[in-house]
């Protein structure tokens, strides 16, 4: 079949030609049309449900929002976990889906049952939203709004930001939301003085409802006038403080309460759950744009950055947007780190194939074979709809030598057969006699390199997600060359290639560089085909050495992306109010801008609009940026922050990056190796019961670093309504809620209009009847009979320690104990401690364990392997067995693998770099390439073997025969990764682990297959032999 | 030795994440929660950076008081009702509101209906006109008075007492008259009423205010601050020095290993000092503002993950 293939495309040279110039004109189109990511989105497939109810303590937000929604989403199709999170005032919950599930479909779903969950939630108490449609990348650009001539106020900026930049730039394509934070929120604010209340007779609720009854515009249809028709309406919207000031409350004999009378209006702040400061300076105002899901982010980044340009330039003057983060560079510099390889790549692999076939024809048509591979990748990415990134296009950067393989092995052929072929035999024949001598191996050598990247494809989680597009590049790119050794190679092999023309010495000569070697390897391969036990010697030295230094190699998770960026992140006590953590945040920007290599530092504190960040005022994120002519490499810069920072006293300070933080606030949390989870109702038993069980999984050895999830700590004070007490004065619980609500809390009673801007007027009382326990105490009720009570004679205030958050996994409370283990393996060590808690701890009925975290995936990533390992193995086996028809070959071949594993780890071990999955991806991608070589050589050592060459003969003139190819191959393999290896660009430490493994792994098994398996191919000739021995006899 | 091979591959590839996960999970999280006897050391530097203040113990007043809603009115002890002596027409009225007026002045002129001789309406106190019931011509008689003469030299405050203050409030007790928030007079309270309104279920405290200077005038709505006690005690601190650590309320002192959070004890307490009873001694040096960043870092090791999710 593969000869007929091969046939076909030398007899249909115009229609090959062709298709294979739409080929790489689709894939070209296809490479510009793609989107371009830093890395790989390794965001969980979810929907975000954010509910703002201000005010509302967390077990409200649970109990009255928190639980319809998170109700209403069971059952749908495709959800994997539910999982909330009840704060102060927030409630957010987030809808995991199976990956791959069409996100729109998933929020369709949820917006359906969205509308449920909205009757349950009673009246006033927020609106379910869903989050922007975006993902943990999403965050592409950051600015804040700078005020260079001091005189604005910052409730001004955010009225700027709110009204003018936002809705600007949320019309940029690509762009799904503009959430900002900062500055004051404008409002018109009623502050009402209860002692003019008490005197007029006016109570809270009156105003409040009057307020909402003197702001109004109605239409009332139209009249008819001559023949026209006139629009009817009647204008009550009050427009000015002035108009609000006059809203009568009362009319007591004929003369009129103004609200003014009883209230100052002014203008303020909305109550703020997170602000914006910069340099330790003082506030800002900032935004930040986000990507709407599978947006190309270099493009939407460009296209914002130029909208802000027109922006800034209908501002007024002084005031300029100052973007402080975007992703533009990262995405840049991770592209840039890839391309660079594989331009250096391509161009090292050319002159490898000038070098060895000594004539720019061969070289040519072998060459060739990288772009047309290249482009079909990138036209399959662009069906697959996978983005362009560190990883996709690393994968490439990884393939380029192997692209050339089969090329080269079907060339070489080629050239070799016509060398020797008479001079009067037809050039189209001898052509495709070669290209079907070696179609075959090739077939399977390439199919072989595909299967072997299969395990990759059944990782899970952030490892699949990142190394996955690498595992289907590499694979798109290996068809591609398949296509491209089968179809392309023979007719351009037949249109390009000569029969040499120096055929007067004999044969024609081989290049220069091959004779060379070839005089130093002849007498090497003789010796070891000779004394067979001096190869074996050096396949055990050679595995010795292997795993002597395995053990010693330091062991990683994926190697830390650096994104070019440091974010301090500021965690301070979980009571902290919002001033102080500001004091503290900016006393820490003084520290950092103290530092001559900072430019400039801005700081995000808390949360801002809803929809990207959930956390609340005790959380800081401070974005670090150097000054412009900085040029050191990130861990130095890490360094110096650190040790700038010292420890900060109250603060928790962690280093970390914009898109990992984002990624990682979106991802399970629990980084331990175990999770205990307790489920269970009451908080205060889970709390209980959570530190019981820590406290018997402590006594466990090998137990380390137990830790109960941190869910109290926040004060309240709790206003109990005395239900006796307001019994006698005739009041209703609600009533005095309502005065506590709005007196202490404040009040929305509508919204005033300036054009179409709008801004809520909030009712409350003077800050000194309000901000204190003892004023709350003497907040005032009005009674049905006239009379007033202060709160105090209604319900008792108390300070008490309250949940900071609920958090709900599949609709029930849950309280998490983490744990490490230790110097033990931690199977037994969960049956012990499972022992230990089943003894100690009762749990009431209702109340549930579970047992995950980190060692569960593990377990079930290390279950999946051991059966897709073995799998592929035999796959492969499988595989040369059908293409050599011989066990014993087969095996030989096999026999590659662990000598080129050895070259791996002895990679790592010289540089200093630690077992990691990207290390891994470069054993996996070392099977495919020792074996193709194994087979490269075994094929034609048979085929000598067959053609009557005695075995010793054989395997000395086949290794000679075939130094060329298999050096080749190899050469070109692994210098195609040598850039990469070099690269000290973005994202280049998670190449690097896989171009040394392969490297090193290459420089082994190359060694083990010209030297070793000649000299065991006595043994594993066997099948062959049969053939021969009737040949001999012959 | 083909097994071989398979069982070096799958060490690698299983083993592989399986140390890798191991490295990954050394986040170490010593965690132990013994936040009291520890000790915060910081430097003389930061000290200066978080604006912590440093003050010695020692004795102070502790102003126990109590905020209440009050009304102004007229001192109904210089207060008359003048009410002509026979009924009759009025010929002549000789004042008007708000005009003062001495004792024995003449108010108005009325001609008796019986003796149809006019007779003199004179004031009984000096004061001023606050209310005046005649006109011109009108026919009065004795159901109501002519005028209401206030002597407004003095005024009363009456003080809202609710139900469960009462115990605390009597009559010798200072207070302090506020209108807004400003305070704009001082005096006692004279007379606390021996039964509670039944319809605002509240008793009243009453305090003469000399209004000499006619800047009280009745009908104003003011606030009481009633001085319940004013007493000196050893060791006085003001709120602001208390924190609570694990259900502890403590004082952060200074001591040579550094800033210790002591329990104490609070007693008496105003708006904005506390009597401490235990743990703190005279000329003890504490924290006075900043405290909180003390207690932060005391609690520090368990922020942990401790945010958003």
């Amino acid at each position: 079949m593969i000869e007929r293939l091969i046939d076909l495309s030398l007899h249909n040279r115009m229609l090959v030609a062709v298709v294979a110039i739409l080929t790489m004109a689709v894939g070209f189109q296809s490479y510009t049309r793609l989107p371009v990511d830093a890395f790989p989105d390794v965001s969980p497939n979810l929907v975000q449900i954010f509910t703002v109810t201000e005010g509302l303590a967390p077990e409200e937000i649970e109990k009255f929002v928190t639980y319809p929604v998170e109700a209403s989403m069971t059952g749908l199709p495709g959800v994997e976990k539910v999982r909330s999170v009840s704060n102060f005032g927030l409630s957010v919950v987030n809808v995991y889906f199976q990956d791959g599930l069409d996100i729109y479909f998933a929020r369709q779903l949820v917006g359906e049952r969205l509308q449920e969950a909205r009757d349950q939630i009673p009246e006033g108490f927020g609106e379910p939203e869903m989050g922007p449609i975006s993902t943990g990348m999403g965050l592409v650009l950051f600015y804040y709004i700078e005020d260079t001539t001091g005189t604005y106020t910052l409730e001004e900026l955010r009225t700027l930001q709110d009204w003018v930049i936002k809705f600007n730039l949320q019309t940029v394509p690509g762009v799904t939301e503009i959430l900002g934070i900062g500055g004051h929120e404008r409002q018109y604010h009623v502050v009402v003085h209860p002692e003019e209340l008490l005197r007029y007779k006016i109570t809270l609720g009156e105003v409040v409802d009057r307020i909402q009854a003197n702001n109004l515009n109605v239409g009332a249809q139209f009249i008819e006038k001559n023949g026209e028709e006139f629009v009817v309406r009647s204008v009550g919207l009050a427009r000015s403080m002035d108009d609000l000031g006059s809203i009568v409350m009362k009319t007591d004999d004929g003369r009129p309460v103004y609200l003014r009378d009883l209230a100052d209006v002014e203008i303020g702040g909305a109550t703020r759950r997170g602000i914006q400061t910069r340099n330790g300076t003082g506030e800002v105002v900032a935004g930040m744009v986000i990507k709407l899901f599978g947006a190309n982010s270099s493009t939407v980044i460009a296209d914002v950055e130029r909208r802000l340009l027109q922006i800034n330039a209908t501002l007024p003057d002084g005031i300029r947007i100052v973007p402080y983060y975007e992703q533009k560079s990262l995405v840049a510099a991770a592209v840039a780190t890839v391309t660079n390889a594989l331009v250096q790549g391509i161009i090292l692999v050319a002159l490898v194939l000038l070098a060895f076939m000594g004539g720019i024809r061969p070289s040519l048509v072998v060459a060739l074979a990288i772009p047309f591979s290249v482009l079909f990748a990138f036209l399959m990415m662009g069906r697959l709809g996978i983005s362009a990134n560190l990883m996709s296009l690393g994968g490439l950067a990884i393939a380029i030598g192997m692209m050339v393989d089969g090329t080269i092995v079907m060339v070489e052929n080629v050239d070799r057969v016509l060398r020797e072929s008479k001079p009067d035999e037809n050039r189209g024949r001898v052509i495709a006699r070669a290209c079907q001598e070696v179609g075959r191996p090739i077939v399977f050598a390439i199919i072989i390199i595909i299967i072997v990247f299969m395990p990759l494809f059944t990782l899970q989680g952030v490892e699949g997600k990142t190394f996955r597009p690498l595992a289907y590049t590499v694979a798109l790119a290996m068809f591609g060359s398949l296509l491209f050794a089968l179809l392309l190679a023979p007719m351009l092999s037949d249109l390009l290639m000569r029969r040499p023309k120096s055929s007067r010495e004999g044969s024609p000569r081989e290049a220069l560089i091959v004779r060379l070697l070839l005089r130093v390897y002849q007498p090497l391969v003789s010796f070891f085909v000779r004394r067979w036990w001096a190869a074996i010697g050096l396949a055990f030295l050679m595995l010795a050495a292997g795993l002597i230094l395995f053990p010693r190699l330091g062991s990683e998770f994926t190697p830390k992306l650096r994104e070019g960026t440091v974010v301090v992140r500021l965690t301070m006590a979980p009571s902290i109010a919002l001033e102080e953590s500001k004091r503290v945040t900016m006393i820490v920007e003084r520290r950092l801008v103290a530092v001559p290599e900072i430019r400039e530092v801005v700081t995000r504190i808390g949360r801002g609009e809803v929809g990207a960040h959930t956390d609340p005022v005790n959380s800081a994120e401070m974005y670090v940026i150097l000054e412009d002519d900085i040029d050191r490499p990130q861990e130095e810069i890490e360094e110096l922050i650190r040790e700038k920072l010292g420890d900060i006293p109250g603060v928790l300070a962690t280093l970390t990056q914009p898109i990992e933080m984002a990624v990682d606030e979106l991802l399970e949390g629990v980084r331990a190796e175990l999770a205990i989870k307790l489920f269970g109702d009451d908080l205060a038993v889970l709390k209980e019961r959570a530190d019981a069980i820590a406290a018997s999984v402590r006594s466990v050895p090998g137990a380390a670093d137990v830790q109960v999830d941190q869910v109290g700590g926040t004060p309240q004070l709790l206003i109990q309504v005395d239900r006796e007490a307001i019994a006698r004065y005739g009041l209703n619980v609600a009533d005095v809620q309502e005065v506590i609500r709005t007196a202490v809390g404040g009040e929305v009673a509508g919204q005033i209009f300036e054009d179409v801007r709008r801004f809520d007027i909030l009712v409350r009382f003077e800050p000194e009847a309000r901000n204190s326990i003892e004023a709350i105490r003497q907040v005032l009720v009005n009674t049905p009979d006239g009379g007033v009570q202060p709160l105090e004679e209604l319900a008792t205030v108390r300070e008490i320690v309250g949940p900071r958050q609920i958090t709900r996994e599949d609709n029930q409370r849950f309280i998490t104990i983490q744990c490490n283990v230790l110097n033990r393996d931690i199977g037994t060590f969960v049956e012990e401690a499972q022992g230990v808690i089943a003894a100690d701890v009762a749990l009431p009925p209702g109340y549930l364990l579970t047992w995950g975290g980190q060692f569960r995936l593990q377990q079930e990533a290390n279950k999946r392997l051991r059966l897709v390992v073995p799998a592929t193995l035999l796959l492969i086996f499988l595989l040369l067995f059908s293409s050599f028809g011989s066990l014993r070959s087969s095996a030989l071949i096999l026999l590659n693998i662990p000598l080129a594993l050895v070259g791996g780890v002895v990679g790592l071990w010289i540089s200093g770099q630690n077992l990691s999955v990207p290390a891994s991806v470069g054993f996996i991608a070392l099977f495919g390439i020792a074996l193709e070589n194994g087979m490269v050589l075994v094929t034609y050592l048979n085929q000598l073997v067959g053609e009557g060459v005695s075995l010793a003969e054989a395997s000395v003139r086949g290794a000679c025969m075939r130094l060329r190819p298999v050096l080749m191959t190899a050469i070109t393999t692994a210098l195609g990764l040598i850039p990469l290896l070099l690269s000290q660009g973005t994202g280049s430490e998670v190449q690097r682990p896989l171009a040394t493994v392969v490297i090193g792994g290459l420089a082994s098994s190359t060694i083990l297959t010209l030297l070793v398996i000649p000299a065991l191919y006595r043994w594993f000739a066997g099948g062959v032999r049969a053939q021969t021995s009737v040949n001999e006899t012959k | 030795m083909r097994t071989t091979a398979l069982w070096a591959a799958v060490v690698v590839a299983t083993l592989g994440p399986n140390l890798a996960t191991r490295a990954m999970a050394e986040d170490d999280h010593d965690h132990e929660e013994q936040a009291l006897g520890q000790a915060v050391q910081i430097s003389a530097a930061e000290i200066e950076e978080f604006d912590i203040e440093v003050a010695a113990a020692g004795p102070g007043s502790i102003a126990t008081s109590l905020s209440v809603p009050a009304e102004v009115r007229p001192n109904a002890d210089r207060l008359a009702h003048i009410v002509p002596r026979y009924s009759g027409i009025v010929t002549d009225v000789k004042v008007t509101i708000g005009d003062e007026v001495r004792k024995g002045q003449t108010l108005a002129i009325v001609e008796g209906d019986e003796s149809l001789a006019p007779f003199e309406v004179v004031t009984l106190i000096s004061g001023t006109v606050i209310e005046k019931h005649i006109t011109l011509g009108e026919a009065v008689g004795r159901e109501g008075p002519a005028f209401v003469i206030a002597n407004l030299s003095s005024v009363w405050v009456d003080l809202t007492v609710y139900q469960r203050d009462l115990v605390r409030v009597g009559v010798g007790q200072n207070v302090e008259v506020y209108i807004g928030h400003e305070l704009a007079g001082k005096g006692t309270i004279s007379y606390v009423t021996p039964i509670i309104s039944e319809r605002t279920r509240t008793a009243t405290a009453r305090v003469v205010l000399s209004n000499k200077d006619r800047r009280w005038r009745p009908g104003m709505f003011v606030t009481g601050k009633i001085i319940i006690a004013e007493e000196t005690a050893p060791i006085v601190v003001p709120r602001t020095a208390l924190h609570t650590i694990e259900d502890r309320i403590v004082v952060f002192l200074e001591t040579p290993e550094g800033f210790v959070p002591q329990p104490v004890t609070p007693g008496r307490t105003d708006t904005l000092q506390v009597e401490l009873l235990d743990g703190l001694s005279a000329g003890d040096r504490y924290v006075l503002v900043g405290g909180f960043t003390l207690k932060a870092e005391l609690g520090k090791e368990s922020f942990g993950d401790g945010h958003g999710h």
